[in-house]
């Protein structure tokens, strides 16, 4: 295997922050290397580097023996290099084989003209979506395709300029399982193609099985190059953190039948048929997980038990006491509470600071007049902030900062602390940690076992099995808008569960 | 010092740059119109009835621009405000001709214009379009709806009594229009700061999503912001009543343009959930002065509209530029 690419030595100095300081990275010909660390341990900044976007402080890349103090944009295209970010960069507004030859489209001559090809450009990404496994027409709008198509797209596209060294940030974020297994048929190929492929993400498990070498990054400086092989994922994780992190957050107690039962759901049935008469209850110190494709009722079953959307038919039950939910409000004012799956979409205020973000919650349940009258009070706004940040342990200077400025996990953290700050009984987690790093997701985890602990109801749904297996006491699979097995922390295993999430239920 | 807090700290005083620029950019271009004015024109400036006036003109831009800013803060717009300004005006004149109390006449005033606000916003509730085509179609309704019970002509002949008390002023230079405007604002600005309503307002426009989740009456307070905004230019329309002395069918034609205007240079975003009274008071009292120093150096009316176009997308492109220079 030949050095593709040779970082050697790169410093980042930003303005107040040294982002990276003295890291090696190395791509080789037919390679996954993995790039791994928390948000905020350089790997994105490197990355960067790579594209051209930055320009580093110190430190060369050689490319194919050729030496470069830094790159322009161009220089790395020209090089064969690609990045297929994590927000995928393709237009939604053009055809697939558009998206593939943009700003390149193949033209013919017509007298003093030169007019887009489109034949031969349809031809030529029809070849290229074959290579990829895209099986769609070429002329198909990019906003007609799904997430994961999308990412094909941007893949025959680093192979449509001929890319040698192609990095993929964070590819599987938002991919089912069997889209994951299809990418990584891709990432195969294109390494028996003999190009160096640049893994960035979070997925233990899924580094484990697609990567050769990783390299760890912490606080932008440089852990260690290993070869998968020699390493198991609790190395990985304490070379990240530099500590061991606990894998288990289950109760103490194994069965839960003789609870009481804190929160209950009786035959909740959508209008649109995306939940079909759901029945579940909630025992007390126990974290209740749902697992599924998605797309299979969870989230929606979630969404309507929360008022956010309507549903047809069903009971809740809070604390034996039968509610009726009509709309977030009448929720949040039965003591639900619901960390919804996107943080910025529908999680938190990006105009507002770490208080006010907090004391929205309590105030509005406080209020009369269905959460609009009532005056602010900044005394009590300053204390639940205070008391939630030193619970949550939110790490900002102080509450007065504006929200965006923290990383993703201690946003989450606030978005947790709006509901507790208002006293929420019935919390429900959508994706909880979708994005978020290693270290903040063992708190997060470890926050949601003290709440169960304390008495507080916790409902998970999650799509990443290792998360659901580690927190939850009882798992429910849904497919097809309907729970088709409940397996105990004691049965459950990944195979059972993607088993009973895929297969026909006639069993 | 270390190299960190070093930095920190010149990352700081940068920060603290950003931060008076936001808070003291509007205050700053308002001086310095000011002083071009005072010294282009020193003896006319300086005459204390040059203050009246500035106040006076600027009173009724201000309490529509008031009304806007909140249509504005949950990311949408009222281009409806001059329409309703014409027709509460209209109303009250063609009342007070018929021989209704003036104070009646004016409460009803009042009232229509909230009754115009709810409209707007059960339309944008209603239909869930943007409040742009809502209240782009309002605007061209109302304003027909002025001219047919107008009969396309103005009316005056209104009691003395009603256009005395608008025009008066206060102490000899503050006029009774100004106090109004200030009342409005100070209990605007009590809205937005203190109240749980004013900060689901302000939650609202920064992420109409998480406010739902919150708990949060989305339509309900889409229905307020468009009453509020509608009570404002209902006042408005009552204050020009009184100032101008007739009602016209065509008053207020374009007035959107500087209330809009007047909110954006008041530091309000266009995006929603940021922005504050004070400013809007300031945006349009830099308005007011913008057209009176036009009017000032005698420059002719048809060049005015070119020039207060000019400076709207010139002191708003400045404040973005500042911004995106962070």
């Amino acid at each position: 295997m030949n050095t593709l690419v040779k970082m050697d030595n790169v410093v980042k100095q930003f303005p107040g922050v040294k982002a990276l300081s003295g890291i090696s990275f190395e791509i080789k010909s037919g390679e996954v290397h993995v790039l791994l660390g928390e948000n905020g341990a350089g790997k994105s900044t490197l990355m960067k580097i790579l594209s051209g976007v930055h320009k580093p402080t110190s430190g060369t890349i050689s490319i194919n023996g050729k030496v470069f103090n830094g790159l322009t944009p161009k220089d790395s295209r020209e090089n064969a290099i690609s990045v297929i970010y994590q927000e995928l960069s393709v237009i939604n507004e053009l055809s697939i084989a558009e998206n593939l030859y943009v700003g390149n489209i193949p033209t013919k001559k017509l007298g003093p003209f030169n007019l887009v090809d489109r034949e031969k450009m349809n031809k030529m990404a029809q070849k290229l979506c074959e290579r990829v496994g895209l099986k769609r027409d070429v002329r198909t709008l990019v906003e007609d395709i799904s997430i994961s198509e999308k990412q094909q797209v941007e893949i025959a596209k680093a192979l449509a300029y001929e890319s040698r060294v192609i990095i993929m940030d964070e590819p599987t974020a938002s991919l089912t399982n069997e889209e994951v297994n299809h990418l990584f048929e891709i990432i195969k190929k294109l390494k028996k193609e003999g190009r160096g492929i640049v893994f960035i993400s979070h997925k233990l498990r899924e580094i484990m099985e697609i990567g050769d070498r990783v390299t760890v990054l912490k606080d932008g400086t440089y852990v260690g190059t290993k070869n998968i092989s020699d390493v198991t994922q609790d190395d990985l994780v304490s070379m990240m953190v530099g500590r061991q992190i606990k894998q288990s957050y289950q109760s103490k107690k194994e069965n839960f039948e003789n609870e009481e039962v804190i929160f209950q759901v009786k035959n909740l049935e959508r209008k649109d048929g995306k939940v079909k008469n759901v029945s579940f209850s909630l025992h007390k110190g126990e974290i209740l997980g749902f697992s599924g494709l998605v797309g299979s009722g969870r989230s929606e079953m979630m969404n309507s038990i929360f008022g956010a959307e309507p549903k047809k038919s069903g009971e809740i039950f809070v604390f034996g006491k039968k509610v009726k939910i009509s709309g977030p409000y009448s929720a949040i004012k039965n003591g639900l509470a619901m960390v919804t799956e996107n943080r910025r979409e529908s999680g938190f205020f990006s105009n507002f600071d770490i208080k006010q973000n907090i004391s929205i919650l309590p105030f509005i349940k406080k209020s009369f007049g269905g959460g609009v009258g009532g005056l602010i009070n900044f005394n009590s706004e300053k204390s639940w902030a205070e008391k939630e940040k030193e619970k949550l342990n939110i790490k900002c200077f102080s509450t007065e900062q504006n929200i965006t400025e923290l990383s993703g996990g201690n946003q989450q953290k606030v978005i947790l602390g709006k509901w507790l700050a208002a006293n929420s009984k019935i919390i429900i987690f959508d994706e909880p940690t979708k994005g978020i790093d290693v270290g903040s997701k063992s708190e997060i985890y470890s926050l949601m076992r003290s709440l169960a602990d304390e008495g507080k109801g916790v409902l998970v749904v999650s799509s990443e099995l290792p998360e659901l297996l580690s927190v939850c006491d009882t798992i429910a699979v849904f497919r097809e808008g309907e729970i088709v097995k409940t397996f105990s922390r004691k049965e459950a295993t990944e195979e059972k569960i993607i088993k009973a999430s895929t297969t026909e239920k006639s069993e | 010092m270390s190299e960190k807090t070093i930095a920190k700290t010149k990352q700081k005083s940068e920060q603290s740059v950003n931060a008076l620029w936001q808070k003291f950019s509007t205050v700053g271009i308002l001086v310095l119109l000011l002083v071009i004015l005072a010294v282009s024109r020193p003896q006319l400036f300086f005459s204390s009835s040059t203050l009246t006036q500035i106040l006076a003109q600027s009173s009724v831009n201000i309490l529509i621009a008031m009304g806007e800013f909140f249509a504005i803060l949950i990311a949408g717009i009222d281009l409806s405000v001059g329409s309703i300004v014409a027709l509460v005006g209209m109303s009250c004149a063609k009342m007070m001709v018929a021989g209704v109390n003036p104070v009646l006449s004016i409460a009803a005033g009042v009232l229509i214009g909230a009754f115009l606000g709810f409209i707007n916003g059960s339309l944008v509730n209603v239909t869930k379009l943007h409040p742009f085509i809502i209240t782009l179609g309002t605007q061209a309704i109302l304003r027909g709806v002025t001219l047919i019970i107008s009969n396309s002509s103005a009316v005056f002949g209104f009691p003395g009594s009603f256009t005395r008390a608008i025009s008066k002023n206060i102490f000899g230079i503050i006029p009774t229009v100004s106090i109004i405007a200030i009342a409005v604002a100070l209990i605007l600005a009590f809205i937005t700061q203190k109240t749980k309503l004013g900060r689901n307002i302000y939650a609202l426009g920064g992420n109409k999503e998480s406010a739902w989740y919150s708990g949060i009456n989305v339509n309900l307070h889409t229905l307020i912001v468009f009453i509020i905004s509608g009570v404002c230019s209902g006042v408005a329309g009552i204050v020009l009543l009184g100032r101008v002395g007739s009602a016209e069918p065509t008053a207020a034609t374009g007035f959107e343009t500087y209330a809009i205007a007047a909110s954006i240079i008041g530091g309000t975003s266009f995006f929603g959930g940021k922005g504050k009274i004070l400013g809007v008071v300031l945006g349009g009292f830099i308005i007011g002065v913008i057209n009176f120093g036009m009017n000032l150096l005698s420059l002719p009316s048809t060049l005015q509209q070119v020039v207060m176009g000019a400076l709207i997308i010139g002191s708003v492109a400045l404040d973005t530029f500042v911004a995106r220079k962070r």
